[in-house]
Order: structure tokens, then C-alpha cells, then sequence
């Protein structure tokens, strides 16, 4: 069974359609990667699947989204942020919290453990698969606008593990880093595929490549083609999406 | 030749912004100079406790308008902050509700309403409701008086038609829209990737909304309160038809002094005590204003 079933999307924001009619299966425990230029609506979908995009007062949608064989604009909003998460494409910590509170404070508002010797067992546990545990363990106090930008990517990626997820989206997470920081991200989210499936959008085919399972290419908000990484990318069936993936499209 | 032109251009931007700027040098340095040797004139410290001077006699205060001030203005300032404060939120953040968008239109006009009119509202307010809430006040003021002593009548019994309550509500009437307008500002200054971020992490939008983004804009949110809490010390129109003013020291649901409203009684008689008095309130009543301004620029800097 597919983790998230995404059915005949269709998105408008006002009268400009963003969306136009994408299907897609991401399965369990794999990084599904979205790619396509800017402005194809990788993003939106992304906010579409935590419901982020009931921010937007202009958007509106219509089609099917499951997980888990359930409708999630008919689940409880708590139930889906608890299991889907979402990792942003600026890193955003919440600067005048500290590095603790950062990563304990959707366990806290929503409730989710019982004593404050679990809520510390969670953030360690997150920050530790988030692999940033080791750099801030003597500093959890201090606020998180003091970490480096790469830190601070790898402590909002801890604050949405903590909800330990079952889906984790990642919107460009790496296109404010460096290499070296890009690098320590994308072996952090191969590693996390063992307990959560990624969906992962770049603009960046490479990064598809390199990480990915399997891969949809997006073009102005059209799903031209969908499948296994190495298929797509050794062997494309539609001439879009080998434009895109040689760099002739943009 | 353009070099002159562009000189004397800025010159002149120069001299405008001083004669805009002018004024608020010259009404402290005339307040201060006339009013601190009218407050030693009267008694010094003893000018914070007395009753005001009459025509005949050289000595007296601001006492009785003191307390007034500060009990109206405190009352005020929470109720104004405890209604203001979610107004805010709700017109800033739930655009998308129709009602939030109406709510922002008539805050907007609230904000810019003539002062009186804000208190002759009250003022009519209360006189529809004094002879329905008084019977119920009455058997309050007796129990609390009970429980605590005769002293609890000052504070809480039948309302004459002008008191410090009808005064408190008009002035809180007047913070409301300004720190709606404060808050739901702070609101939209805020990043939208720590506005999904507060979202993503938050099942409830109430959460979300009051919980992490108040700690996001809570500076702004004090300077609001604060500069709200200022604007509201000084006012005197809406005092005029609901607190009354008062000479004397007295209960709270009855007519009750207000330091601007003194200053503008006594300012208009031909002594020359009450004159300098009101001098002397003018002075307590820009040291009071400067001080909370100064605070709430100091917390706000700390963004």
C-alpha cells in the first residue's frame, strides 16, 4: 500500500491555475523527489499535502489526497501535521526560542508527551537523528538564531522529526546551503527513509538524482513524467523531461 | 550652479523639519520651566498629595486628580489591551474572514474618531443603563462592604452619572482600535517562513497564532500596550462628560478628578494659584507620558 495518493490534483490561486490534473503514488520508506523549474508548482504541492495552503485565502483546490487510504482534508488538522511534517526551503527556526524549545515546542503545544523526562528523551532523540545532537548538547539553552545556517536547517528538519512523522516533506531544503551542508543533509535524509518516506522537491536534477527513489518531473503545473529515478533519468520517455534533466530546460 | 540649487534645496528640507519639530521642544521647555516652580511654589511634594489650591490660598495639589488618572487610566489601559489584543490578531491574521476584513475597515475609522463622541457615547451608555444596573451594584456594594469593610464602597456600589468607571470604559473605547491597529500590524510584519513554521508545527491554528507568533512579534506587541497606555493618560475629551472631574478626594462611582481635565478647568479661571497649578499637573502629566513613551521605544528597539 502507498503511503500518500494523490489524485487529480487541480489548484487555483484566484483565476491563475497552478495545478492542472496531478496524480502521483509515493510509497513507504523511499524519497520521492519532485523536480521541475520554477514556478511549476513543486512547492505548492507540498503545502497542499499538510494542508499549509489553507494559509493562502486565494487558493483553491479540488481532488483527492490520501494517506493511509484516508482523506486528509477531512482529517483533523493535529492528526495530519502529527504525521505529515514539513522541512522549508529557508531555514526556520523560531530565533528567540532556544535550541531546545525549538525542537520541543510542537510536542509542547500540541500536548504529545506526558512528563518532561520524555519531552527531553524526544528532542534528544530528534536531535540526534537530525545529527546535530552532538554540535548543541552543551548549549541547549541558547537560542537558535545563534547556529549556522546549516544548523539551523538541521534543527528545523529535529523540530519535525520530533513528531516522529510518517511523511516528511523537504521543500528545497538545501538551496540556502553550501555543498559541504548540502551534503551532511542529504545523507541525513537518505538515513531517515528507514522510518519515514521523504518527499523531497529541488529545482536541481543532481540532487534528484543522487538521493531519490523515484522521481516526478513537474512542468507549469503538469506531471509529464513519473517513475523510477534511474528510469527517468537514463532513459526518458517524454522529450520535456530529458531537456530538463541534460540542463536545456530551465 | 546646481550644486547651489541642490544646497539650498536641502536647506530648506532642513528648516522645515525644524519648524516641525519645533513645537515639541518648545511645549516641554515652557511646561517644565513654568511648571516645576509651580510645583515648589505649592508645597513640592506635598503637590502630589493635596487637594487642589482654591482662588484664595497659595498652597495645594493634584492629589485627588492623581489618583484619578491613574485608576481610569489603568482600567483603561487593561480592558482597552484585554479587547485590543485579539481584535488585532483577528483583524492581522484571519484575512481571509470577510467578518476580519469588515472589523479592519471600522477599527481603521475607530481609530481616527473625534475623542468627545467616544465619550458622549458612554455618557448616553450609561444613562440608558444606570436605573437597570444600579439595584444590582447597590446589593454588590453591600456585600463588599461586608466582606471587606466599609472602604470597598469607594470602590464599588450604585453609579452616579458621572464616575470613574464611565471614564475608564470611554478611554479603553479609544486604546481598543489603537492597539488593534498595533497588533494586527506586528502580525503582518512577520516572515512568512516563521508564519508556516508556526503553522507547521501546530495542530490548532489557535496555537499557532497566539502562541508562536506572539513570542515572534511579543515586543511589539508591549510597545503597543505601552504607547496605547500613554495616548490614553493624557486624554481629556472623554473624560469631560463621563469622569466629570472633582476637587476633592471621593468614591470612585461618583464624579471623579482627572489630571487633563484640571488642567483645562484651572487653566481658564482668573487665579492665579489655580493658573500655576495647572501648570504643575501639565508638568506631572508630560513626565508621566515621556516616561511611558521612553520605555516603550527602549522595549520595542530590542526587536
Amino acid at each position: 500500500m502507498s503511503e500518500v495518493l494523490i489524485n487529480n490534483l487541480e489548484l487555483w490561486f484566484g483565476k491563475t491555475k497552478v495545478l492542472d490534473g496531478v496524480s502521483m503514488k509515493v510509497p513507504k520508506n523511499t524519497i520521492f523527489a519532485i523536480m521541475g523549474p520554477s514556478g511549476s508548482g513543486k512547492s505548492t504541492i507540498l503545502r497542499v499535502l499538510n494542508r499549509l495552503i489553507e494559509l493562502i485565502p486565494e487558493a483553491v483546490y479540488k481532488g483527492e489526497v490520501l494517506l493511509d487510504g484516508q482523506d486528509i482534508f477531512k482529517m483533523d488538522l493535529l492528526e495530519l501535521r502529527k504525521r505529515v511534517q514539513m522541512v522549508f526551503q529557508i531555514p526556520n527556526p523560531i530565533p528567540n526560542l532556544s535550541i531546545f524549545e525549538n525542537v520541543a515546542l510542537g510536542l509542547k503545544l500540541n500536548k504529545l508527551v506526558k512528563s518532561k523526562k520524555e519531552l527531553y528523551e524526544r528532542v534528544k532523540e530528534s536531535l540526534e537523528k537530525a545529527q546535530l545532537w552532538d554540535e548543541v548538547k552543551d548549549r541547549l539553552n541558547s537560542p537558535a538564531a545563534k547556529l549556522s545556517g546549516g544548523q539551523q536547517q538541521r534543527l528545523s528538519i529535529a523540530r519535525a522529526l520530533a513528531f516522529k512523522p510518517r511523511v516528511l516533506l523537504a521543500d528545497e531544503p538545501t538551496a540556502n546551503l553550501d555543498p559541504e551542508n548540502t551534503a551532511k543533509i542529504e545523507s541525513l535524509l537518505l538515513d531517515l527513509k528507514k522510518e519515514t518516506s521523504v518527499i523531497l522537491v529541488t529545482h536541481y536534477p543532481p540532487q534528484a538524482a543522487r538521493v531519490s527513489d523515484y522521481v516526478a518531473f513537474l512542468y507549469k503545473g503538469k506531471l509529464v513524467e513519473v517513475g523510477p529515478t534511474r528510469e527517468v533519468f537514463t532513459n526518458p520517455r517524454h522529450e520535456l523531461t530529458e531537456k530538463y534533466v541534460t540542463g536545456k530546460l530551465y | 550652479m546646481r550644486r547651489v540649487i541642490n544646497y539650498l534645496g536641502l536647506s530648506m528640507f532642513v528648516a522645515l523639519a525644524l519648524i516641525g519639530v519645533a513645537p515639541l521642544f518648545l511645549i516641554i521647555y515652557d511646561i517644565y520651566s513654568r511648571g516645576i516652580p509651580a510645583i515648589i511654589e505649592l508645597g513640592g511634594w506635598s503637590f502630589f498629595i493635596d487637594i487642589p489650591p482654591s482662588p484664595f490660598v497659595d498652597k495645594g495639589g493634584i492629589g485627588p486628580q492623581l489618583v484619578g488618572s491613574l485608576y481610569m487610566t489603568a482600567i483603561g489601559a487593561l480592558i482597552g489591551f484585554a479587547i485590543g489584543f485579539p481584535l488585532g490578531v483577528y483583524v492581522g491574521e484571519f484575512r481571509k474572514d470577510l467578518f476580519a476584513n469588515v472589523s479592519r475597515g471600522a477599527v481603521n475609522m475607530l481609530v481616527e474618531f473625534p475623542t468627545i463622541t467616544i465619550g458622549l457615547f458612554v455618557f448616553t451608555l450609561l444613562g440608558l443603563m444606570r436605573q437597570d444596573i444600579n439595584p444590582v451594584l447597590e446589593n454588590i456594594g453591600d456585600a463588599a462592604a461586608s466582606v471587606f469593610g466599609e472602604g470597598a464602597r469607594y470602590f464599588i456600589g450604585p453609579l452616579d452619572y458621572y464616575n470613574a468607571y464611565a471614564g475608564a470604559v470611554a478611554l479603553a473605547l479609544i486604546m481598543i482600535p489603537y492597539v488593534a491597529l498595533f497588533t494586527a500590524s506586528a502580525y503582518s510584519t512577520v516572515e512568512p517562513q516563521l508564519r508556516e513554521a508556526a503553522y507547521a508545527v501546530s495542530g490548532r491554528e489557535y496555537n499557532a497564532v497566539f502562541v508562536v507568533l506572539r513570542k515572534v512579534v511579543a515586543r511589539a506587541i508591549l510597545t503597543a500596550a505601552l504607547l496605547g497606555t500613554a495616548k490614553i493618560a493624557g486624554e481629556t475629551a472623554p473624560l469631560i462628560f463621563t469622569a466629570f472631574g472633582n476637587n476633592y478626594y471621593g468614591e470612585f462611582t461618583k464624579p471623579t478628578a482627572a489630571v487633563p481635565l484640571w488642567i483645562y478647568y484651572a487653566s481658564q479661571t482668573p487665579y492665579e494659584s489655580l493658573i500655576i497649578s495647572a501648570y504643575g499637573a501639565a508638568a506631572v502629566l508630560l513626565t508621566i507620558i515621556l516616561a511611558i513613551f521612553i520605555i516603550a521605544r527602549a522595549v520595542g528597539r530590542q526587536i
